[in-house]
C-alpha cells in the first residue's frame, strides 16, 4: 500500500486530481509485463498488441517474477504506481509455453484474469499494408455462439473489448474507421454451446484473432461496400487458466452513475413540470385548476335592480358571466 | 423508355452491400463492436480457414458500417462526425464512482432557497489595458486599488490615513474570511463523516456517573440509591496478596509507621516542604495554622500590614505557601 501523499505544489496536485475517480472514465492504460521467461513468440505478440493499444500502453521490458494466479500484489502495486488498470503478462514456462495473461483491475485490486496460450503467431510486420496510426479505434468483430452462452468466452469478450476499445465516446469520424480486429472461435461441439455452466471436460475451442484494414468502396448508396485486407497480427490462442471476478467486486465495478440533469431534461428521466425559481430565488409552482362555475354566484341584491318577478334570474346570470370573463383562467399560486 | 437495363448494368458495377445472416448479429455502435452468434461453418473452416475468417469478418463489419453510417451525423472539416448512442454492452469500471463533494454552508442554503448562483469568470475586462486580466491572484484586478499612484482620500480622514494600506487590509480581510469559511466547511463535512460510536457515549456517561457518586463527603457511602439505578460496573475491591516478599512487606510497614509518627498529616504539601520548620521534624507549631488563626483567615500579608513590621518576613512567606 502506498502512503497517501499530500500534493506539495499545483502541478502535482493537478496530476493527483487527474488520477481521481471520474464519472466518465479515461481509457484503460495497459501495462505489458514480461514474466520470468518470454520466448520470441510471446515477445512478438506483446509488441503487436502494444502497437494496437498505443498510446495507452506502458511496456515493462525487464524480466519480472510474477505469478498472478498465486499472488497478485505486484499487479496491484504497479496499477497504483502507474495509474493503470489492465495488464498483459507474457510468460513462457515448460508447463505453459507461450502464455499471455490478460488481467483487469478495479479500484487498485485485481478484478478478473484469463490466461491464453499462443499456438500460432504471425507478426504485424509480415503483412505489407498500411498500419493504423496510434490512437485510432478499431472495429471489433466477435463471431461464435459461445460469446453469448459460455462464461469463459463471455469473460474473454469483455476482456478483449476492454483491451482494444473500452472507452465510451460520443462521436466518431466515419473516415477514421480504418481497421478491424476480428475474434473468431473455432467450431465447437453442440454440448459446449448448450451447457451454460461449462462443467464439461471437453477442451475449449481455439480462438483466432485477426487484424484487417478496411477498404470502403462506393456502392451507389450511402452505405459503402466493405472490403478487408489482412493487416496482422494474427494469433491462434487456446484458453488456459482463468480467474472469474469476485461477485461483490464485480457488482461494485458495474455500478453506473445517475442520470445527469440535462439527460433528464432530454427525456431520459422524469422532468419536474410547472416549477420554477423566480428572480427573488423563491420556488414557484403553477397550479392549473378547472374553470370556476360562476353561474350560481350570489351577487349583491339591490332593490333598484329588481325588476319584474320573472326577470330576476336572467339579470343575475349576466352579471355573473361578466365577472367570470374578467378573471384569469390560470392563477399563479405559491407552492406549498 | 426502359431504363431497367441501365440500372442493372450500373448496379452490377458495384458489389452488393447486403449481408444475409440466420441470426441478425448484435451491434453495439458505441464500442464499434459487432457480435455474430451464428454457428461457424465447420467445413469451410477446416479447408480454407483464412479466407473463411476474412469473409465472415467482412460480413459482420459490413453490417456494423451500415449501422454506423445510418447514425445522425454532424459535419466537420475532417468529414462527417457520427453521433454515437449510449453503449448497450456494460463493461466494468476501472475505478469506483466519484464520491459527491461535501456541500458547503452556502450551497446548502442556496439549495434550500432555490438560488442558482452564476459562475463568475476568472478573468475580467480591463478598460485601461484593453485586455482580459485575472480577477484575483497574480496581476489580479483586485490589487489595482492599492497599487495605483494616486489615491482619493476622504475629507474627514485622519492625518495618518493611508488609503493604500486600507485597501490592502480590506483585501487581506476578505482572504482571511474566505479561508475561515473554507476551514469551517471542511470541519463541518468531516464532522458529518465521523459519527461517534454510541458505545463510547454510553461509557462516558457511566464514567461520569461513577465520579459523581464518589464526590460526596462520605465518598458516596451514605447516598441513597435511586430507583432503577444500577450498581457501578467494574468496581472491585482489591486485596493484597497474603504472601509477599520481605522487602515489600518491610517498605509497607515502614510507610505506615512514618505516617503514624507524623500524626494525621499526610498532605503532599507537608512532604514537599523542604524547610526544617514543618511539623514532624520536632517543631510542634503548625505555622500555617497559626498564621491563619492570627489573621482571622486573611493570610500572612494582612497580618504583616497589621503588625507593620518586617520582623517575621520569612515566616510570612512560609505562611503564604
Amino acid at each position: 500500500m502506498l502512503r497517501v501523499v499530500k500534493p506539495k505544489n499545483a502541478r502535482s496536485k493537478r496530476a493527483m486530481e487527474a488520477r481521481e475517480p471520474k464519472e466518465i472514465e479515461d481509457p484503460r492504460t495497459v501495462i505489458f509485463v514480461r514474466g520470468t521467461h518470454t520466448g520470441e513468440v510471446v515477445n512478438g505478440a506483446m509488441k503487436d498488441l502494444m502497437s494496437l493499444k498505443r498510446p495507452h500502453a506502458i511496456s515493462f521490458s525487464k524480466k519480472n517474477v510474477v505469478r498472478p494466479f498465486e499472488d497478485a500484489t505486484s499487479f496491484e502495486f504497479w496499477a497504483q504506481k502507474n495509474d493503470a488498470s489492465m495488464f498483459v503478462l507474457g510468460q513462457s514456462t515448460k508447463k505453459r509455453p507461450n502464455g499471455l495473461t490478460i488481467a483487469r483491475m478495479f479500484d487498485g485490486k485485481l478484478l478478473d484474469m484469463c490466461e491464453l496460450g499462443v499456438d500460432r503467431f504471425v507478426s504485424i510486420d509480415e503483412f505489407k499494408t498500411a498500419k493504423p496510426p496510434p490512437g485510432h479505434k478499431p472495429m471489433l468483430h466477435f463471431a461464435s455462439e459461445l460469446f453469448d452462452t459460455h462464461p469463459r468466452f463471455i469473460q474473454l469478450k469483455s476482456l478483449l473489448m476492454d483491451l482494444f476499445n473500452g472507452e465510451v465516446i460520443e462521436s466518431i469520424y466515419l473516415s477514421g474507421l480504418e481497421h478491424v480486429i476480428s475474434i473468431t472461435v473455432a467450431p465447437s461441439s453442440e454440448k459446449l454451446a448448450s451447457v451454460p455452466d461449462a462443467q464439461t471436460d471437453e477442451p475449449l475451442p481455439v480462438v483466432h484473432i485477426r487484424g484487417y484494414t478496411v477498404k470502403l468502396l462506393t456502392s451507389g448508396q450511402r452505405v459503402p461496400r466493405v472490403e478487408l485486407v489482412p493487416m496482422g497480427p494474427s494469433l491462434d490462442l487456446s484458453l488456459r487458466r482463468h480467474r472469474p471476478a469476485d461477485p461483490e467486486l464485480w457488482k461494485a465495478a458495474m455500478r453506473r452513475p445517475k442520470l445527469k440533469k440535462q439527460d433528464v431534461e432530454k427525456g431520459l428521466g422524469k422532468k419536474r413540470k410547472n416549477v420554477e425559481v423566480d428572480e427573488m430565488g423563491d420556488l414557484r409552482g403553477r397550479v392549473h385548476i378547472t374553470k370556476q362555475d360562476l353561474t350560481k354566484l350570489q351577487t349583491r341584491k339591490m332593490k333598484g335592480l329588481r325588476g319584474a318577478p320573472g326577470e330576476d334570474e336572467r339579470e343575475s346570470e349576466d352579471e355573473g358571466e361578466g365577472i367570470g370573463a374578467a378573471r384569469p383562467a390560470k392563477r399563479k399560486k405559491k407552492a406549498p | 423508355m426502359d431504363v431497367s437495363d441501365i440500372l442493372t448494368s450500373q448496379a452490377s458495377k458495384h458489389k452488393s452491400i447486403l449481408v444475409e445472416k440466420d441470426i441478425p448479429p448484435d451491434i453495439d455502435p458505441s464500442f464499434l463492436t459487432v457480435t455474430d452468434t451464428n454457428a461457424i461453418d465447420n467445413e469451410s473452416y477446416v479447408h480454407e480457414r483464412e479466407t473463411y475468417l476474412q469473409a465472415n469478418a467482412r460480413d459482420g463489419i459490413q453490417l456494423l458500417i451500415a449501422a454506423l453510417f445510418s447514425l445522425p451525423t454532424l459535419s466537420s472539416p475532417e468529414g462527417p462526425l457520427a453521433q454515437l448512442p449510449a453503449p448497450t454492452t456494460q463493461l466494468p469500471r476501472a475505478k469506483p464512482l466519484p464520491k459527491p463533494k461535501p456541500v458547503t454552508k452556502w450551497e446548502k442554503f442556496a439549495r434550500a432557497k432555490g438560488i442558482h448562483s452564476q459562475r463568475r469568470d476568472r478573468k475580467v475586462w480591463d478598460e485601461e489595458s484593453q485586455t482580459w486580466v485575472a480577477r484575483w491572484g497574480w496581476r489580479g484586478k483586485n490589487k489595482t486599488e492599492e497599487s495605483q499612484w494616486l489615491h482619493e482620500v476622504p475629507a474627514n480622514a485622519d492625518t495618518d490615513y493611508d488609503p493604500s494600506k486600507e485597501a490592502r487590509a480590506a483585501r487581506r480581510a476578505q482572504i482571511a474570511k474566505n479561508e475561515r469559511q473554507r476551514t469551517q466547511n471542511l470541519a463541518r463535512s468531516q464532522q458529518g463523516q465521523a459519527v461517534r460510536a454510541p458505545i463510547d457515549r454510553e461509557q462516558e456517561l457511566e464514567r461520569t456517573l461513577a465520579t459523581t457518586r464518589a464526590s460526596t463527603a462520605s465518598m458516596g457511602k451514605f447516598d441513597r440509591m435511586l430507583e432503577g439505578e444500577k450498581k457501578p460496573r467494574g468496581v472491585k475491591r482489591k486485596f493484597e496478596p497474603i504472601e509477599r516478599s520481605v522487602e515489600a512487606e518491610k517498605s509497607a510497614s515502614l510507610a505506615l509507621l512514618k505516617k503514624l509518627g507524623n500524626g494525621h498529616r499526610s498532605s503532599k504539601k507537608a512532604e514537599q516542604d523542604p524547610s526544617g520548620e514543618s511539623i514532624g521534624d520536632g517543631n510542634i507549631l503548625n505555622v500555617r495554622k497559626a498564621v491563619r488563626f492570627a489573621s482571622h483567615g486573611q493570610g500572612a500579608v494582612a497580618l504583616a500590614h497589621k503588625s507593620g513590621t518586617g520582623r517575621n518576613s520569612r515566616q510570612k512567606r512560609k505562611g503564604k505557601q
